[in-house]
C-alpha cells in the first residue's frame, strides 16, 4: 500500500509537471503580445520605454529561462504577476475566484449524485419496464444537451414567464450564505443534471450486476425483503464504481462549472480565464490552467488511494 | 477469427450481402438505435442538400426583416441581422456535423495509434505515453480549448483539430486496455513465434480484434465533439463568423437578441440535442452488439 501510494504520487507529480510544460508552451505560441494590450490601455509609449518594459516583464529572455522563472514564482507562492493588472499576483486573483468555482462544482456534484443514484437504482429495479425507459431517456437527455444551453433557456424563458431573474451581483458565501445559495442552486442543478446521466448509468449496471451475485441470491433466499436486499447488500457494493466515476468526471465537472459561471456572471475561475485569454494575460492563464490541472490530478490521486480504505478486499500490487 | 477468414474468402457480392444482412439484424435487435441512425442520416442529408432545402442566403440577411417571429416565409423566424434561422440551422449542420465527425475521427485514429503502440510495446514508452495522455486529460476541456482557440486561427480545420486533441487521450486509454488483454492471447503468441514483426502483429493480429472498442469510442465522441463546438461557439471561439455553426448561433454576444426573440436560442439547442441524443443511442446499440464484454456496463 505504502509503495503503491508513493509510486502513484510520483506519477501524479510527473503529470502536473507535464501539464505545466504544455500550458507554458501553448501560451507562448499565442499571437499578440500582452505588452501591446497593456499599452492600448495607457496610450502611446515611445519605443525605448517599450523595450524597457519588455525587459522588465521578462518577455525578452529565452523560453526556457522564462519557464524556470515561472516555476520559481510558483514555488514562492505568487505564480507571477498579472501582466495586465499592476500589482496583482496571479495566485491572489486565483484565490479570489477559485472558491466560487469549487463551490459550484461541489454543489453540482452533490446534485448529480442525489439525482443520479436514485434514478439508477429505480431503473435497475424496474429493468425494461416503462419507468426504466422513461428515466433513461431523462438522464440521456441531460448528457445530450449542452449545459450552457439549458442555462440559457432557463434564463430566457424563466425571466419571460416565471419571474426568475439571473443573479446580477455575485454574493459571496461568507457575506450572505442564503443569498449565495439562492444564486447558486439553479446553475448547480443544471451541472448536476448533466452529471446524473453517467452516475445513473453506472449505478444501474452495477445494481443489475449485483442482483446476479451469490450473496444477493443468498440474502433473497433467506427471505430478506426486496428493499432491504437493495440497501444492505447491493448499494454497499455500488459505492466503488460511483466514486471512480466521480474521480473520472472531475475535469468534466470543472468544464461545466467554468462555462455556467460565465453564463450566470459569477466571478469565478471560468470568468477569470476567459477574460485573461481575451486580454492575452499569459501568466494569469498559465496559472489558472495549472491550478485546475493540479486539482484534477490531485482528486484522481485521492480517488485511487481511497479504494483500499473503502473496500479492504482491494490489494495494491 | 472464423468469421474473418470467411470474409476474406468470400466474393465482393457476397460481402455486400453480408453487410446488408448485418444492418438488418442490427435493426431488429436494436430498433431504437436504428431509428437514431435514420435520424442521423437524415441530418447529414439535410446538411449536404443545404442549397436545395433552403431559400435564403445563410450569411447575408435583410436588416429590414430582423428578429421576426416564425412565419410562412421564415419558418423559424430571423436573427438580429435578418438572416433566416432555418437556413442557418441547415448550413450550421454542415459545419457542426463536419466538426463533430472530423474531430471524432481524427482524435480516435491518433488516440488508437498511441494506445496500440503503448499497449503492445509496453515499458518506458508505455509509461511516457500514458503520462502525456493523463496530462492532456487533466486539463478541463474548456480551459484546453480556450487556450488552443486563441493560439490557432478560427478556421473549420483548426477548430476540428483542437477538439480532436481533447479526444485523443480517451481513445488511447480505451484501446490501451483492449490491447493489453488481446496481447495475452495465444494467437498473438503464435504469430510472434513464427517470426512476425511487431508492426505486422499489431496491424494484422491485434488491430482487427480491438476494432470494436475503437468504433464505439468513435461513435460516442461524435456527440461530445458537437457539444464542445457549441460551447466554443457560445464563447465566440468557434469557426469565425459569419459561418453558421450551431455553437455560433448561440453566441453570448447575441444573447440580448435572444431575450427578445427566444426562438433564436431554442432552434440550435434542439438541433444539437436531437443529434447528440441520436449519436448516444446509436453508440449504445453498437456497443451492445459489437462488444459483448461491455454489455450491461452502460445504459
Amino acid at each position: 500500500m505504502r509503495g503503491y501510494a508513493i509510486r502513484r504520487g510520483f506519477a501524479a507529480l510527473i503529470v502536473v509537471i507535464l501539464v505545466s510544460v504544455f500550458v507554458f508552451i501553448m501560451m507562448h505560441l499565442l499571437p499578440g503580445d500582452a505588452l501591446l494590450v497593456k499599452l492600448g490601455q495607457t496610450g502611446r509609449i515611445p519605443p525605448d520605454r517599450m523595450a524597457a518594459l519588455r525587459e522588465q516583464m521578462g518577455l525578452n529572455q529565452p523560453l526556457y529561462e522564462q519557464y524556470f522563472r515561472w516555476v520559481g514564482d510558483i514555488f514562492n507562492g505568487s505564480m507571477g504577476h498579472s501582466l495586465i493588472f499592476d500589482g496583482q499576483t496571479v495566485s491572489g486573483r486565483i484565490g479570489d475566484a477559485l472558491p466560487i468555482t469549487l463551490e459550484l462544482g461541489v454543489l453540482g456534484l452533490l446534485a448529480g449524485v442525489v439525482l443520479g443514484v436514485p434514478i439508477g437504482i429505480l431503473s435497475a429495479v424496474y429493468q425494461d419496464r416503462p419507468i426504466d425507459y422513461g428515466l433513461r431517456v431523462f438522464s440521456l437527455t441531460g448528457l445530450s444537451l449542452p449545459q450552457f444551453w439549458i442555462g440559457l433557456i432557463v434564463i430566457i424563458y424563466g425571466t419571460r414567464y416565471l419571474g426568475y431573474s439571473p443573479p446580477t451581483n455575485y454574493t459571496g458565501l461568507t457575506t450572505d450564505p442564503i443569498q449565495n445559495l439562492k444564486d447558486m442552486w439553479i446553475p448547480a442543478l443544471i451541472l448536476g443534471y448533466g452529471l446524473s446521466a453517467s452516475t445513473a448509468r453506472m449505478m444501474r449496471s452495477t445494481v443489475l450486476e449485483a442482483f446476479h451475485e451469490d450473496y444477493v441470491r443468498t440474502a433473497r433466499a433467506k427471505g430478506l425483503a426486496g428493499s432491504r436486499v437493495v440497501y444492505r447488500h447491493v448499494l454497499r457494493n455500488a459505492v466503488i464504481p460511483v466514486i471512480t466515476l466521480v474521480g473520472n468526471q472531475t475535469a468534466y465537472i470543472f468544464s461545466g462549472a467554468l462555462i455556467l459561471e460565465i453564463l450566470f456572471g459569477f466571478p469565478g475561475l471560468g470568468q477569470l480565464t476567459y477574460t485573461a485569454i481575451l486580454q492575452r494575460d499569459y501568466t494569469q492563464v498559465e496559472g489558472n490552467a495549472l491550478v485546475t490541472g493540479g486539482i484534477v490530478v490531485g482528486i484522481n490521486l485521492l480517488v485511487d488511494l481511497s479504494y483500499g480504505w473503502i473496500d479492504p478486499r482491494i490489494r495494491y500490487v | 477469427m472464423a468469421e474473418l477468414a470467411q470474409e476474406q474468402l468470400s466474393f465482393p457480392v457476397q460481402r455486400q450481402n453480408r453487410t446488408v444482412a448485418w444492418v438488418i439484424s442490427f435493426a431488429r435487435r436494436k430498433p431504437l438505435s436504428a431509428i437514431a441512425a435514420v435520424i442521423l442520416i437524415a441530418a447529414c442529408a439535410l446538411a449536404l442538400l443545404a442549397p436545395v432545402v433552403t431559400t435564403h442566403n445563410p450569411n447575408i440577411g435583410n436588416l429590414g426583416e430582423h428578429l421576426q417571429s416564425p412565419s410562412m416565409s421564415h419558418i423559424l423566424g430571423t436573427d438580429e441581422q435578418g438572416r433566416d434561422e432555418w437556413t442557418r440551422i441547415v448550413y450550421g449542420a454542415r459545419t457542426s456535423l463536419a466538426v463533430g465527425l472530423g474531430a471524432a475521427f481524427v482524435g480516435t485514429v491518433i488516440g488508437s495509434l498511441f494506445g496500440l503502440i503503448s499497449g503492445y510495446v509496453g515499458g518506458v514508452l508505455d509509461m511516457v505515453i500514458q503520462r502525456v495522455m493523463d496530462a492532456i486529460m487533466a486539463l478541463p476541456a474548456i480551459i484546453l480549448l480556450m487556450v488552443l482557440a486563441t493560439v490557432l486561427s478560427p478556421s473549420l480545420r483548426n477548430v476540428t483539430l483542437a477538439i480532436a486533441i481533447f479526444i485523443i487521450p480517451s481513445a488511447a486509454r480505451v484501446v490501451h486496455g483492449a490491447v493489453l488483454s488481446t496481447k495475452a492471447q495465444v494467437y498473438v503468441e503464435a504469430a510472434r513465434s513464427v517470426g512476425a514483426t511487431p508492426g505486422r502483429v499489431m496491424l494484422r493480429h491485434i488491430l482487427p480484434n480491438v476494432m470494436a472498442p475503437i468504433i464505439i469510442v468513435m461513435s460516442i465522441t461524435v456527440g461530445a465533439a458537437i457539444i464542445i463546438e457549441a460551447a466554443l461557439g457560445f464563447l465566440g471561439l468557434s469557426v469565425a463568423p459569419p459561418t453558421a455553426t450551431w455553437g455560433n448561433m448561440l453566441n453570448a454576444g447575441a444573447s440580448s437578441a435572444m431575450e427578445s426573440a427566444p426562438w433564436l436560442a431554442l432552434a440550435p439547442g434542439i438541433a444539437i440535442g436531437v443529434t447528440v441524443f441520436s449519436v448516444n443511442i446509436l453508440g449504445d446499440g453498437l456497443r451492445d452488439v459489437l462488444d459483448p464484454r461491455l454489455r450491461g456496463k452502460g445504459h
